[in-house]
């Protein structure tokens, strides 16, 4: 699969090929860091200075850069079809490889990253349990009745969400067999098939 | 345990042979078990026509004490002897019966709660035997009075495989829906519970449910 790459987008990288090696590295810092925390102006001015361009330049460059990572790690695209996508744009040899080897090192956080972007619903995150035994209460005096309290913890959109629940023994191990019944499903020959297919 | 002279009074006319014979009396007693019993709602507990002789005060009056006497004695886990010296308590004065009056006399295991409340041996015996009956159902029907926690009924699940999203391709892996169904005396709360999770989430998961079984095991065997 290989990217489509728009002129405008090649025109915003043109810069790259102006500059050395050295420098590509740094925008490339500078387009990992923009992706992890948003953009630095001032940091466009900074180098905009060192490089004596406009910083409006030195942004379309950074931004260029990120979508060429970014796009790249959405569809994992392979070395070799990075390679041949980035041939388009003309550069020479050793800033091909200086982008290759900046994809290859970042794309595991950039997926990452994107991942966070999904729809999220509650997820889970952890589940706390405490094993009591109710003995008494206001309409029935001795009573010997084991219950497991559960606090489970959610997450949703970053936010941790707790809820208290309560089960009988009983219920509990049925619980325990339809999940790992649930774990099992995966290894079947039905969904290994499925899982083997879809590459 | 505590019965209020009001309550008393109702046993003691229930036990008077005069006003209400055996077939009144069970007919009353029945009515009272019958009226704490989950179906009660679908059959009229109170249309004997053993009644039609008796001022309906009284048998409300007494199907009141009968009834507020057996869950007492259920929600105290009363054995035989201290429900009996509760009615034998009654023949002094109507002072109030107490749990610790009850406990107390406990030992004495011949005094007759129910005979000395001018039940004879007939009714007390009777009384006794349907209240063994259902003395396991209203156990339960007491226990599921009162607050807690959302209880837990039962699992569901669904297994996904993730291909891509729009923001990112060939994710490539398991996905899992779990819902918790819940029971809540609250109806107004929400019905169940639903969450996502990966496989090693769910794996984490069902390992920390594990430990509680486990441990939940190695106390039931001390």
């Amino acid at each position: 699969m290989l990217l489509v790459l728009s002129d405008e987008h090649r025109a915003h990288l043109q810069i790259l090929t102006q500059v050395e090696s050295a420098v590509v590295g740094e925008f490339g810092r500078i387009a990992v860091e923009f992706l992890r925390k948003g953009s630095n102006p001032k940091v466009y001015e900074g180098a905009a200075r060192k490089l004596e361009v406009s910083s409006t330049t030195i942004q379309q460059a950074v931004e260029g850069l990120t979508y060429l990572l970014t796009e790249s790690s959405k569809l994992l695209i392979s070395e070799i079809d990075f390679q041949d996508s980035v041939l388009v744009l003309g550069f020479p040899e050793d800033l091909n490889k200086v982008l290759l080897q900046l994809y290859l090192d970042n794309r595991k956080e950039i997926r990452r990253i994107l991942s966070e972007l999904e729809p999220n619903p509650p997820h889970y995150h952890n589940l706390e349990w405490r094993l009591d035994v109710q003995l008494a209460s206001r309409s029935l005096r001795h009573q010997i009745k084991p219950t497991i309290t559960m606090k489970l913890h959610l997450k949703e959109d970053n936010e941790l969400k707790t809820s208290i629940l309560q089960t009988d023994p009983a219920t509990l191990v049925h619980i325990i067999q339809e999940l790992e019944q649930a774990l099992a499903e995966m290894k079947t020959n039905h969904c290994r098939r499925i899982v083997r297919n879809i590459k | 345990m505590e019965l209020s002279e009001d309550l008393l009074r109702g046993l003691q006319r229930l036990a008077d042979p005069a006003q209400f014979n055996l077939k009144v009396f069970s007919a009353v007693l029945r009515a009272a078990l019958h009226s704490l019993s989950p179906e009660q709602a679908a059959h009229p507990a109170l249309d004997d026509t053993v009644f039609q002789h008796i001022p309906p005060c009284h048998i409300k009056e007494c199907q009141a004490a009968a009834t507020t006497c057996i869950l007492e004695a259920v929600r105290n886990n009363v054995d035989r002897a201290a429900l009996r010296y509760l009615l034998l308590h009654n023949k002094y004065g109507g002072k109030r019966v107490t749990s610790s009056f009850v406990s107390s006399y406990c030992s004495c295991s011949h005094s007759t709660f129910l005979e000395d409340c001018k039940f004879d041996k007939e009714r007390t015996e009777h009384f006794w035997t349907e209240y063994q009956k259902h003395r396991e159902s209203l156990e339960i029907l007491l226990e599921n009075i009162g607050r807690g926690p959302q209880h837990v009924s039962d699992v569901s699940w669904r297994l996904a495989y993730e291909i891509k999203t729009n923001q990112l391709y060939k994710t490539y892996r398991p996905s899992y829906l779990v819902k918790f169904n819940l029971e809540s005396a609250d109806t107004s709360k929400a019905p169940d519970l639903s969450f996502n999770c990966s496989m090693e989430q769910l794996q984490d998961l069902v390992g920390k449910l594990k430990d509680a079984a486990k441990s939940l095991e190695r106390t039931s065997q001390l």
